[in-house]
């Protein structure tokens, strides 16, 4: 196995201080427990099986996230069970007229949304505006974003700025619901 | 600065590395224009929203055992001799041409029965064999129809059980080997592992008669056990306790 570019140890053993950041994007980009554990499992696998092909100096948390982002679309496409209602083609919904903006009383109510349906709301994102801003919760800068999602830098910014511009218009109906 | 330069910008509010020119023309933007200070104010909504409401996550504790163990493997695999062969097998090949010449080679003519940890060696080289397959020979996912496509290929019948209860989904079968014998080869999916269960005549071969304790291979873990006069080989990477549990619904 290749030896990491810092001299940290293993290129597995600078994985594994990704682990909790990998399990926590797979957790919320799959929805599900078993299917986000077997995703980390099957990206640290991958990764030890191309250690070599991991060229020294470039990003290793970008490159486990892209590899675990890449399983995750192979086994939908695969299981197919997975519903794509909400899945609209992203040139559809990025080619929408903007939302009407919300008002101070409405944001009061937004930043009272509980977990449970903010995680509805992110869930109900297609999956590559979640995957973007889930991606940048864990911290991931413009670049490696770019990287992970295999795009370039501009399409990222827009997309990023559309994703979450539809997550606050998705969280309108439970922000009603909420305590301002 | 533009509405639309600025609107990229609101998406990183927090961002610390922001240059101070960048950040001045920000702020002027958003002193000028109404529409972006709105939205300035929802882009800070949603920050401390996603900040404050999402739960902390970790990885469990046996996702990360497991991963630790799958980095032990492979720096163990990395650490050994690319060429093991060399270290020992000169001095053992001296040593067994020594006692040749002593008159002291007492092997038998006949292969000595094999132990059980080869019988697993042996089935997780033939998983691995149906993993880089492009496709099982018949593709299907109903066991009336896996199991009738055996006949004639095969001088048994094997068993093609139906474990959709336990999350198993049949992928397919083939026809493979396992050792000298011809081998029905059945191609599982759980979750995102491949799963192999070997169906072959079991004559000859030390199996228990009852599926056991997992063993593991490198990497992979297989249960092996007899069934009558036939043998059965479960295989996959999942952990040994699911292993078992998935052998124990096929045993009987």
């Amino acid at each position: 196995m290749g030896q990491g570019r810092t001299g940290e140890g293993s290129l597995g053993r600078q994985a594994l201080a990704h682990a909790d950041a990998l399990y926590r994007f797979a957790r919320r980009l799959t929805g599900d427990e078993a299917d986000a554990e077997d995703l980390v499992q099957e990206t640290f696998t991958r990764a030890l099986g191309a250690a070599e092909r991991f060229e020294p100096g470039t990003d290793l948390r970008a490159w486990l996230f892209r590899i675990l982002r890449n399983l995750s679309l192979d086994a939908r496409r695969r299981e197919r069970r997975h519903p794509t209602v909400a899945e609209a083609p992203l040139e559809a919904l990025e080619a929408r007229e903007g939302a009407p903006l919300l008002g101070d009383p409405e944001l009061d109510r937004l930043r009272g949304v509980v977990a449970r349906d903010l995680e509805r709301a992110l869930a109900s994102l297609p999956e590559a505006w979640r995957a973007l801003v889930l991606l940048r919760l864990e911290g991931l800068g413009d670049q490696e974003l770019a990287e992970v999602m295999a795009c370039p830098v501009g399409t990222v910014k827009s997309r990023l700025a559309r994703a979450r511009a539809e997550l606050r218009q998705r969280l309108r109906p439970y922000a009603r619901k909420a305590a301002p | 600065m533009t509405c639309d330069q600025a609107r990229l910008l609101l998406v990183d509010l927090g961002a610390s590395n922001r240059p101070a020119e960048e950040a001045r023309a920000l702020g002027h933007h958003l002193s000028g224009c109404p529409t972006c200070a709105a939205l300035e104010r929802e882009e800070r909504a949603l920050s401390d929203l996603l900040g404050a409401r999402l739960p902390p996550l970790a990885a469990p504790e046996r996702l990360r055992r497991a991963l630790e163990e799958q980095v032990a493997r492979a720096e163990a695999l990395a650490a050994a001799p690319a060429a093991p062969f060399r270290r020992w097998a000169w001095p053992a090949l001296a040593a067994a041409a020594s006692a040749a010449a002593l008159g002291l080679w007492l092997a038998p003519r006949s292969p000595a029965a094999p132990g059980p940890g080869g019988l697993a060696e042996e089935a997780v080289s033939d998983h691995l064999r149906a993993l880089v397959a492009p496709r099982p020979d018949v593709e299907s996912g109903s066991v009336h129809q896996v199991r009738p496509w055996f006949e004639g290929r095969l001088d048994f019948a094997p068993p093609v059980p139906e474990l959709g209860a336990a999350g198993l989904s049949l992928r397919g079968g083939s026809v493979g080997y396992f050792r000298d014998r011809r081998a029905a080869v059945l191609h599982y999916q759980l979750r995102l592992h491949q799963v192999t269960l070997l169906v072959f005549p079991a004559a000859g071969l030390p199996l228990p008669e009852r599926a056991g304790a997992a063993e593991e291979v490198r990497g992979f873990r297989a249960v092996l056990w007899r069934r009558g006069g036939l043998g059965l080989a479960l295989v996959s990477d999942v952990d040994a306790r699911e292993l078992e549990r998935l052998a124990a619904l096929v045993q009987p």
